[in-house]
């Protein structure tokens, strides 16, 4: 009966068509989505064991390898960080200047420029990630180095967009005394309401 | 305190295991699922998260590790842990984070902010494929979370049900959830979740009402088009599989003719109207199908539907035409695919295919976005959509990434090294210096002298000796005041000496009046000197310990720094060397898998190609057989004249069609 047989094949087609169709549709969020979801649980190809609700054996035994890898490496890079700023920022000596926004309504940071004893020691331009990661609420450490026991004065300028969009520069400078101790000073861009005006301080952390 | 946006704990917990969930409005928002709301309190944890906003995962958990080591983030323990628990995820290191969040998680934690990370865990090992530990974390969410993700955890266990063929389990949950009205998405994909649980178990009948209700579904929106697409096509298929074509015509029909399951709503519709035996009807679906591409299997599988239908229509001609059509086609597409083997062979698939993706952020949630116009690159479009290979070329990815780093700290560490030796020489030069200085004492001399200094005040003060504060010039004169007053004491006594005498006697007094008027601001000047000079040898001692600390513990520091970059030498070369052999292995295991996408593909031509020549061949052996000649079929003819049967060869499987959404078409949007 070679025309059963050829249907048979149709059918077995379509229940293998069937297996593989049927799939539960998971609505997730995009970005933690693998792009695959649809990916068939009962298919030989599947990336699951159906019994044991486990990627196979070999993908697993890399994936772990791969985990353990990681983990070592993001480790090390740590290791070597702190070497980093302990060979070259030593603790006695180091100072740190961080910038933080608040709201940011009044203003939108383009770039600082750093001067320490009227020597100017950075010049940083920021991204519109990096401006939207202080808006959110990071802090940026955008100057690290070293300075002897002793007063100082900071001084910061501050450049972008004020209040209806207009250049804006401000500056903002403060004395210090930096003693055997690291140092950290903070730029602060506040949110005036009652003037509706950006406010530049610098605070010194103790 | 500084004042930033208003982080709650629960908030790193929750960016810890979405960033897409963090936003500053929500921070500000107090939930009462939340910890209490805390600001930024130390500098450095506001560092971290400064990377952190910006996708860079791989930064952010270095300085969070390396500044808790230094204590620099007192104030932000809890955030801490609950970040890096996010950021391991987020690395890919999904065990770690596992391990992290399982010991954090304790009742401390309030429960709505546990509740959530739990749920994220499990959406993550669902992800991973873990499907035990995923139903292990989502049971360990106590009460109920907010509407929306209440939803998606339902929706979530029932497809770690389904996967696992806990079909009975799968059906239950779902016919108890209760959306909301404004849960419309949500209830789509549980109603066809459902019905596609309800076909699973053969009972179709019971599935029609809720695939036909998400069938018909009205919506702009692209996911849930696609999503009524799906439904129409599974129920289509199911009564197809049940022996109703009938039944199956109307879901395959309302597929849309432009959407990524079309082919095979075609195909179905020309099986179903096969089944009754309107093969001249089946013939308008699979010769639109024809037309497309021969990469997709429905339209494969349309090649040798159609010769199929010709025979069937005793249109003999046309049945051998298309087999031969068929057999060109499918010889064609053999040679490219094993062009694209041999591609893949040359082991840089991998690398071309991240090639265009300049972004070297790394992560878990990272998806390639751009296919490379690469050769074989259309016949792995579904591969390269697949799960197993996304996560494959994520791991790829990162380690790349890692090696880069690790790069860059090799060239740090020949800097590193330079400058110990510098440090080292520069010591050398000095040593000797500040070894002479020390041994020297002067340091103990200066003291000394500035005793003896201050007894003589203290004595010239008591004595109210005038002339001794008095100017180089003052004491000269003084002194030549006494000396005339001794010579005078001998000097005889006439007129012209005493004249003398008095004349001393007043120049005496005029210059005691003068040193004595000044001798108070004079005391209180060399008080005030000796006071600036304490004040320097005290500064001088502070130097004077520093510089003996330094001498004494220089070697040490020298050689333990030497020590360390020398470990972290050895460290980065076997890390570097490890990360080159598990980036070959991933390599490997993806060109296997893409080379086995691609064979099983040339499989399947194969046989579909055997199938056409097989049947081409009998239909010429028919023919001559019956000394007759292939006739063109006649109009309207119906009947299957029952000797131009297509028989596959013995043992030879008829593939399925390719069911899988297609290449590019992106998963489902979750209802907002």
């Amino acid at each position: 009966m070679p025309q059963l047989k050829t249907f048979r094949s149709i059918w077995m087609a379509l229940a293998l068509a069937m297996a593989i169709l049927a799939l539960p549709v998971f609505a997730q969020d995009p970005q933690a989505t693998p792009p695959a979801e649809e990916a068939p649980p009962a298919d030989a190809s599947a990336p699951t064991d159906a019994v044991t609700g486990e990627p196979p054996a070999d993908t697993r035994a890399l994936d772990e390898t791969v985990q353990d890898l990681k983990k070592d490496v993001v480790d090390l890079n740590k290791e070597l960080f702190v070497l980093e700023e302990e060979l070259l920022f030593p603790a006695n000596t180091q100072v740190a200047v961080f910038v933080s926004m608040d709201i940011g309504e009044f203003f939108a940071l383009d770039s600082l420029t750093l001067k320490i004893d009227n020597k100017e020691v950075a010049n940083y331009m920021y991204t519109p990630r990096e401006a939207e990661a202080l808006l959110k609420g990071g802090v940026h450490r955008v100057y690290l180095g070293n300075l002897k026991v002793g007063e100082h004065q900071l001084v910061a300028f501050f450049a972008g967009k004020g209040p209806n969009d207009r250049d804006y520069k401000r500056g903002a400078n403060l004395k210090f005394e930096k003693g055997v101790g690291a140092k950290y000073l903070e730029l602060k861009i506040t949110d005036r309401q009652r003037k509706a005006q950006p406010e530049f301080a610098i605070k010194d952390w103790e | 305190m500084l004042k930033l946006s208003r982080i709650a704990v629960t908030v790193g917990a929750l960016l810890a295991l979405s960033p897409a969930l963090f936003s500053p409005a929500m921070a500000a928002k107090p939930e009462v699922d939340k910890l209490s709301p805390t600001v930024v309190r130390d500098l450095h944890f506001g560092d971290a998260l400064f990377y952190y906003y910006q996708g860079q995962d791989f930064e952010a958990i270095t300085r969070l590790q390396a500044y808790r080591q230094w204590g620099r983030m007192p104030h932000h323990d809890a955030e801490t842990d609950l970040l890096l628990g996010g950021l391991y995820l987020s690395l890919g290191l999904h065990n770690e984070a596992g391990e992290r969040f399982e010991t954090l998680l304790t009742q401390s934690v309030p429960e709505g902010v546990r509740n959530r990370a739990w749920f994220y865990l499990g959406k993550i090992w669902y992800a991973r494929g873990y499907l035990d530990r995923s139903e292990r974390a989502i049971k360990e969410v106590q009460g109920r979370l907010t509407p929306d993700l209440e939803a998606e955890r339902l929706h979530l266990l029932s497809n770690i049900l389904m996967r696992q063929q806990r079909f009975d389990e799968a059906i239950a949950l779902l016919n108890n959830w209760k959306g909301r009205r404004d849960q419309s998405d949500w209830l789509a994909y549980a109603q066809y979740n459902l019905g596609v649980a309800l076909v699973r178990k053969g009972l179709v009948t019971e599935a029609d009402p809720f695939l036909t209700s998400v069938g018909t579904l009205e919506s702009g929106r692209r996911e849930l088009r696609s999503l009524r697409d799906r439904a129409n096509l599974a129920l289509g298929y199911a009564y197809l599989q049940n022996n109703q074509p009938a039944l199956a015509k109307p879901p395959l029909e309302r597929v849309r003719l432009d959407g990524p399951f079309s082919n095979k709503a075609l195909l179905g519709v020309g099986w179903a109207d096969a089944a009754e035996g309107e093969f001249q009807q089946a013939l308008t679906p699979w010769m639109e199908l024809r037309d497309r591409n021969l990469l997709d299997s429905a339209v494969q599988e349309a090649y040798l539907a159609i010769p199929y239908a010709f025979a069937k229509l005793n249109a003999n001609a046309q049945a051998a035409e298309n087999y031969e059509l068929a057999i060109r086609s499918f010889d064609t597409e053999t040679v490219n695919l094993d062009a694209s083997i041999a591609e893949i062979d040359d082991g840089t698939m991998l690398d071309k295919l991240l090639q265009r993706d300049a972004n070297d952020r790394v992560g878990w949630f990272w998806q390639l976005k751009e296919v490379p116009d690469a050769a074989q690159s259309r016949y792995l479009y579904h591969l390269l959509a697949g799960h197993d290979f996304q996560e494959g070329l994520k791991n790829y990815r990162d380690l790349a990434f890692m090696g880069s780093t690790l790069s860059r700290w090799q060239d740090s560490i020949v800097a590193f090294d330079d400058m110990l030796d510098t440090r080292e020489r520069a010591y050398a030069e000095r040593v000797p210096q500040a070894d002479a200085v020390l041994a020297s004492g002067r340091l103990d001399k200066y003291g000394a002298e500035r005793a003896t200094a201050g007894g003589q005040l203290d004595q010239v003060e008591a004595a109210q000796d005038v002339a001794a504060l008095g100017t180089v010039a003052e004491r000269d004169q003084w002194a030549r005041i006494v000396r005339l007053e001794a010579a005078l004491l001998a000097a005889p006594n006439d007129d012209e000496t005493n004249v003398i005498r008095e004349k001393t006697r007043l120049a005496k007094g005029v210059l005691y009046w003068r040193l004595a008027e000044s001798f108070k601001a004079r005391v209180w000047n060399e008080r005030r000197t000796l006071k600036d000079l304490d004040q320097a040898l005290r500064e001088a001692q502070n130097r004077w310990v520093r510089v003996q600390k330094a001498r004494g513990s220089m070697p040490n520091n020298t050689g333990q720094f030497a020590e360390r970059v020398e470990a972290l030498r050895l460290r980065l070369e076997a890390s570097q060397t490890r990360l080159a052999g598990v980036a070959k292995q991933q390599n490997s295991l993806l060109e296997s898998l893409a080379r086995n996408e691609l064979e099983q593909q040339k499989e399947r031509i194969g046989t579909y190609q055997i199938q056409a020549r097989f049947a081409l061949a009998s239909i010429y052996d028919r023919a001559a057989i019956g000394g007759g000649s292939v006739t063109a079929p006649k109009e309207g003819a119906t009947e299957s004249q029952g000797d131009l049967e297509v028989v596959p060869p013995e043992g030879a499987p008829t593939d399925p069609p390719a069911t899988e959404p297609a290449p590019g078409e992106t998963p489902p949007e979750p209802p907002k």
